[in-house]
Parts: C-alpha cells; sequence; structure tokens
C-alpha cells in the first residue's frame, strides 16, 4: 500500500516537478512569475492531443513538435508583450501572464467547447506485479522522462558554457550585461525555455488523464505550491518541492480523507508561507528602499 | 488639487448619476434590467478590488473570496435562519470584512508581491472547496436557492425593486468609499503603495493601513455577494471561481488602477459586452484576455487618465502620475 502510493506520488510530483521548474526557470531570468502557466500546461496538452489524434502522428514527434511550438509561442510572448511593459509595476505584468493564459483558453474552448477528451494510451505495456506493488508503463514513462530531462537541464546548466551565462543572468543581470551578454535575448530564451518545459508537463499528463480546456488552473497552482515548498525561485527546490507535493496528496488522499487531495496544495502553500515563508532552500527576501 | 467652485460642481456631478438613474426603469425591459443590475454589482466587486491592487498596490486576489463569502452568508442567513434579505446586506459585509482581516493578516505577516498572491488565490480556491464540502449548509455542487420574499408587496424577483435597491447601496458604498479614499486616511493608502518604508519612517501605521484598506476592500465585497445572490436567486460554487478574477482585471484596468471613477467606469462598460459573448463558446475568455493586453501595452491608466485630461472635475485628488 505505502509503496504504491510512493509510486503513485512519485509519477504526479515528477509533473509537478517539471511544472514549478518551468516557473521557476521564468522567474529567475525576469523575476516574472507567469501566473498564466497553468493555460500553457493546458496549450502542450491540447497540441499533442491535435498532432496524434487529428494528424496522426506518432506520440514521439508529435511531444517534440507541441514543445517547439510552446517554446516559439513563449519567445514571442516575451518579445512582443512582456518587453513592453518590462519596468512597471508587477501588477501590470501579473496581469499580462494572465490575460495570455485566458486567450489560450479561449482558444482552446473555441474549438472543444465544454467536452472532456481522453488520449489514446501511449504505452499499453503489461503492468509488472512485485509482489502488491502494481507498476504501470505510464507511471515508468513518467517517471523516467522526467528524470533524463532533469539530468539534461541541470548537466547543461553546470557543464557548458551556455549554462554558465543563463546562470550569471540569474545571479545579475546587471553584471552579465556589463560583460556583453545580451540579457533580453536570454530572457527571452528563458520564456521559451518555461512554455517548453511546462508544454511537456501538459504532454505527459495527456494520456493519463482527461482534457479540458480548464486544466489549467489547477497545474498552475501545484505549481506554485511546489515552488513556495521548495523555496521561491530555487530550480533545485522547485524539484523537490514538486516530488513532495506529489507524495503528500497520494499519502493525504489515503490516510486522511480522499477529499483532501484536492487542496493538499492550498494547505502547503497557507502553511509554508505562514510557518516558513523562504520555503526549504530559498533565502530571506530583502526589500530594497 | 480642484478648487471650491470644482468641488462643488464635482458634488453635483456625481449626485445628478443616481438621480437620473432612478428614472432608468422606464427605458428598459426586463432583460436589459437585469443586467443593469448586473452592472451595479460589477461597480461594487470592482471597487473593493481596486481599493487593494490599484490604491495600496498589493497583489492581492482575495476578492473572489470575498465575494463568494457574502454570496453565501447572504443565502445561508436568509434560506436556513429566515432573515429578511435586504437585513442580510450588512451582515454579508461584515464577514466579508473578516475575510479580509484574515487576508490582511498574511499581509502583514511580511507576505508580499507574489506571495500575497498566491496565498490569496489559495484563500479563494480554499473557500470554493469548503462550499462544495459542506453540503448540509451550502448545498454542495447543488447550491442554495434563495426563499421567495416580498417587499412593499412586490416581490424580490422583480428587477425593477432590485434595481432600487442595489442602486442605493452601490451609491452609499461609492460615495463612502470616496469620502475615505479622500481623507488623510486615503493619502496614507497611497504612500504606502509609493514606499511602504519610507511611509512607516513618518510615523504612519503602515500596517493598519493595510488592515483597513483589506477590511473596508472585503465589506464592499460582501455587500455585493449579498446582492449577487439575490441577483440570481440561486448561489453556486462555480460563480466564485478564478474565472471571474480576469473579468475584474478587465474592470479595473480598462478603468484606470486605483481609481474610483475608473472602477464605475471600467464596471458599467464590461459588463454587458460578455452577456453578448456567452453564446460563443471561448469568446469570454479570448476577450477578456486580449483587451486586457491591449489596456496593459496601450493606456496603462485606463479610461479614468482620458476623462482626468478632458475635465478637472473628474480629478482625484490622488493618483499616480503616467509614468
Amino acid at each position: 500500500m505505502l509503496m504504491q502510493l510512493t509510486l503513485g506520488g512519485l509519477a504526479q510530483g515528477a509533473i509537478y516537478a517539471l511544472i514549478a521548474l518551468s516557473l521557476t526557470v521564468v522567474y529567475r531570468s525576469t523575476t516574472v512569475v507567469n501566473f498564466g502557466h497553468g493555460d500553457f500546461v493546458m496549450a502542450g496538452a491540447f497540441l499533442s492531443y491535435v498532432l496524434v489524434v487529428l494528424a496522426g502522428i506518432a506520440f514521439l514527434p508529435a511531444a517534440a513538435l507541441a514543445m517547439i511550438a510552446m517554446f516559439v509561442l513563449g519567445v514571442l510572448f516575451s518579445k512582443g508583450l512582456i518587453r513592453p511593459i518590462r519596468g512597471g509595476p508587477h501588477i501590470g505584468l501579473a496581469l499580462m501572464c494572465i490575460s495570455a493564459g485566458y486567450v489560450l483558453r479561449g482558444i482552446a474552448r473555441m474549438v472543444w467547447g465544454r467536452e472532456v477528451l481522453p488520449m489514446p494510451p501511449v504505452f499499453d505495456m503489461e503492468p509488472i506485479f512485485l509482489g502488491d506493488l502494481v507498476i504501470t508503463g505510464d507511471a515508468v514513462f513518467i517517471i523516467g522522462t522526467v528524470l533524463v530531462l532533469l539530468i539534461l537541464f541541470f548537466g547543461l546548466l553546470a557543464l557548458t558554457d551556455l549554462g554558465k551565462m543563463v546562470q550569471a543572468v540569474y545571479q545579475s543581470p546587471r553584471g552579465a550585461r556589463l560583460i556583453g551578454l545580451n540579457v533580453e535575448r536570454f530572457n527571452d530564451f528563458s520564456w521559451g525555455i518555461g512554455a517548453a518545459l511546462g508544454a511537456l508537463g501538459g504532454i505527459l499528463v495527456a494520456p493519463v488523464s482527461l482534457l479540458h480546456p480548464d486544466l489549467g488552473a489547477s497545474f498552475l497552482i501545484k505549481g506554485f505550491a511546489a515552488m513556495t515548498l521548495g523555496g521561491f525561485g530555487s530550480l533545485g527546490g522547485a524539484v523537490l518541492g514538486g516530488i513532495l507535493l506529489g507524495l503528500a496528496e497520494q499519502y493525504a488522499g489515503a490516510y486522511l480523507d480522499s477529499a483532501l487531495i484536492e487542496i493538499t496544495a492550498y494547505v502547503v502553500i497557507v502553511l509554508v508561507l505562514f510557518i516558513r515563508p523562504q520555503g526549504l532552500f530559498g533565502r530571506k527576501a530583502v526589500v530594497k528602499v | 488639487m480642484p478648487s471650491p467652485r470644482q468641488r462643488q460642481l464635482r458634488t453635483w456631478a456625481f449626485w445628478a448619476v443616481p438621480v437620473l438613474l432612478l428614472f432608468l426603469p422606464l427605458a428598459t425591459n426586463a432583460y436589459t434590467q437585469f443586467i443593469v443590475n448586473g452592472m451595479l454589482i460589477s461597480v461594487l466587486v470592482t471597487l473593493g478590488f481596486t481599493l487593494v491592487i490599484g490604491n495600496l498596490g498589493q497583489l492581492a486576489f482575495a476578492n473572489t473570496a470575498f465575494f463568494g463569502i457574502g454570496a453565501y452568508a447572504s443565502a445561508i442567513l436568509s434560506a436556513k435562519l429566515g432573515l429578511p434579505w435586504i437585513a442580510t446586506i450588512p451582515l454579508a459585509g461584515a464577514l466579508g470584512a473578516l475575510g479580509g482581516f484574515l487576508a490582511s493578516s498574511a499581509a502583514l505577516r511580511g507576505i508580499r508581491s507574489y506571495y500575497l498572491a498566491i496565498i490569496t488565490l489559495a484563500f479563494g480556491e480554499l473557500m470554493r472547496w469548503a462550499y462544495l464540502h459542506s453540503k448540509p449548509l451550502t448545498g454542495g455542487t447543488d447550491g442554495l436557492p434563495l426563499p421567495r420574499e416580498a417587499m412593499f408587496g412586490i416581490s424580490l424577483s422583480d428587477d425593477t425593486l432590485k434595481f432600487y435597491i442595489f442602486l442605493g447601496v452601490t451609491v452609499l458604498l461609492v460615495k463612502a468609499t470616496l469620502n475615505l479614499m479622500r481623507s488623510r486616511f486615503g493619502r496614507a493608502v497611497m504612500a504606502v503603495r509609493e514606499n511602504e518604508i519610507a511611509t512607516a519612517s513618518l510615523a504612519i501605521p503602515t500596517a493598519r493601513v493595510i488592515l483597513v484598506s483589506f477590511i473596508w476592500s472585503g465589506f464592499v465585497v460582501g455587500c455585493a455577494g449579498a446582492l449577487f445572490a439575490r441577483h440570481v436567486g440561486h448561489v453556486f460554487p462555480e460563480s466564485f471561481g478564478m474565472l471571474h478574477l480576469i473579468a475584474s482585471f478587465a474592470m479595473v484596468l480598462v478603468g484606470g488602477l486605483g481609481s474610483v471613477l475608473g472602477a464605475v467606469l471600467g464596471a458599467v462598460l464590461l459588463t454587458a459586452l460578455p452577456e453578448y459573448l456567452r453564446a460563443f463558446p471561448g469568446m469570454e475568455e479570448l476577450f477578456f484576455g486580449l483587451i486586457v493586453a491591449a489596456v496593459l501595452v496601450t493606456m496603462p491608466m485606463g479610461l479614468a487618465s482620458l476623462l482626468r485630461r478632458l475635465s478637472p472635475i473628474f480629478v482625484e485628488r490622488y493618483y499616480r502620475e503616467e509614468s
């Protein structure tokens, strides 16, 4: 029972980790929290649905295409709509993100209305039985993909020159600008990467759950909860927060009350912000006059 | 700073609007009247919202929570305790104010900006979960119908009677908010927005300013919730989700952040349009999304700033100049 819950929690948590990581990538470089990110995730899921079910492309190339499309969308959003209002109050930036999310949701709803769509299962693998434990192909696939991606992401960040430049921009945009880095372009790039990573979260969720245009809101909250728990702005914290949240949901649902699964994320947010606002890995924010 | 003559003119202009509106039911049919009533509710919701995000400059999304609390309080008090609906309005406002107190307790603990946005978002969603899961009190997914009631021998489902009650409540709360924002307190609110630390150094109790702003915002929106409960006659949990957030944002922004006049303008302009878009799925979201993006890029201070240029009557004494 415990093992089964842990496996389920890890699979869910891997997706939350991905979403929290993609939010953090944007936040770290641009200090903008993308309040429309849930809808970016939803858009990724729908794009892969369209490519697989309607265009008949195989799942893996469809997933790659959807991620590329979302990368482009993220870059365009940053260039066209975030740049003109940068430097304004953060309320404006938050609103811009919310409205972008609404546009994506509106488009999804125009095509699919209020229907709920099932995606065909991708990996029809026979489940593996280990004693009481049932390991499904989806769980293996989700955890495996996220693991590979995380190794790739953190490897690139720590070992390559490009990764070091990105870190420089994270540390101090002004300093990075002084040594000749094009910070604006790095910001656009971060938006693209954030959108693509978030989209992958949606793509991975699509085969195991139902799709509907309102999917975004719950993803957004899960991402926030994971980020808050791990420490706002910490890349590693986002990943750990996501996994812990996935596990907490499963345990709370099984041992306390199944209705609690829906609100675990909210409870986590409220508790963390009241008890330890900086989260597990965050540093205390310093307010400047 | 307006001259005494301008101030007098402004008072006239203010009272002319409700007096003219008294004759509005003569010119409307049932459907238009229903939409107009909805506009009055939007005015209050937008007003409460702009107080916190515009005047106080805090990213707080607890508005949907206050609205839901007010609506459910009104419905429960009249359906379960048999209170006359009109008496539930101030009580709903009081409970909304309590919600404002809770939300500001987060702000007072040093939670600001994105953290405050996220915690207030969570607060709203937790409330919605509570409506769904306290079935004996709220009816769960089925919602809670308001009992049929009559006043002066006229049924309270009559939109014209509702209009006069809504108008009275709205005018009262708008006037009170205007006065509040023009007082010493209002100036302190703007000072906190511009620079909280510098304001605190002037011995202005910033914590109290934040607390009172949230409480008043909760009160106004809570009252709006009570009106909403009667407006639709039946409260459902879905009415208080995140969907309403963007509409409120659009209203605040189109009118002008942090302006009472702007809140009224934005709410009136943007309430009717989606009614006609509702028939087309997705259009409502698309419309609000595009309008917010367009306003942000082209006209960050909203319509109120255009009116200010037209006539000094519309100058509210303290507002952020276009940057």
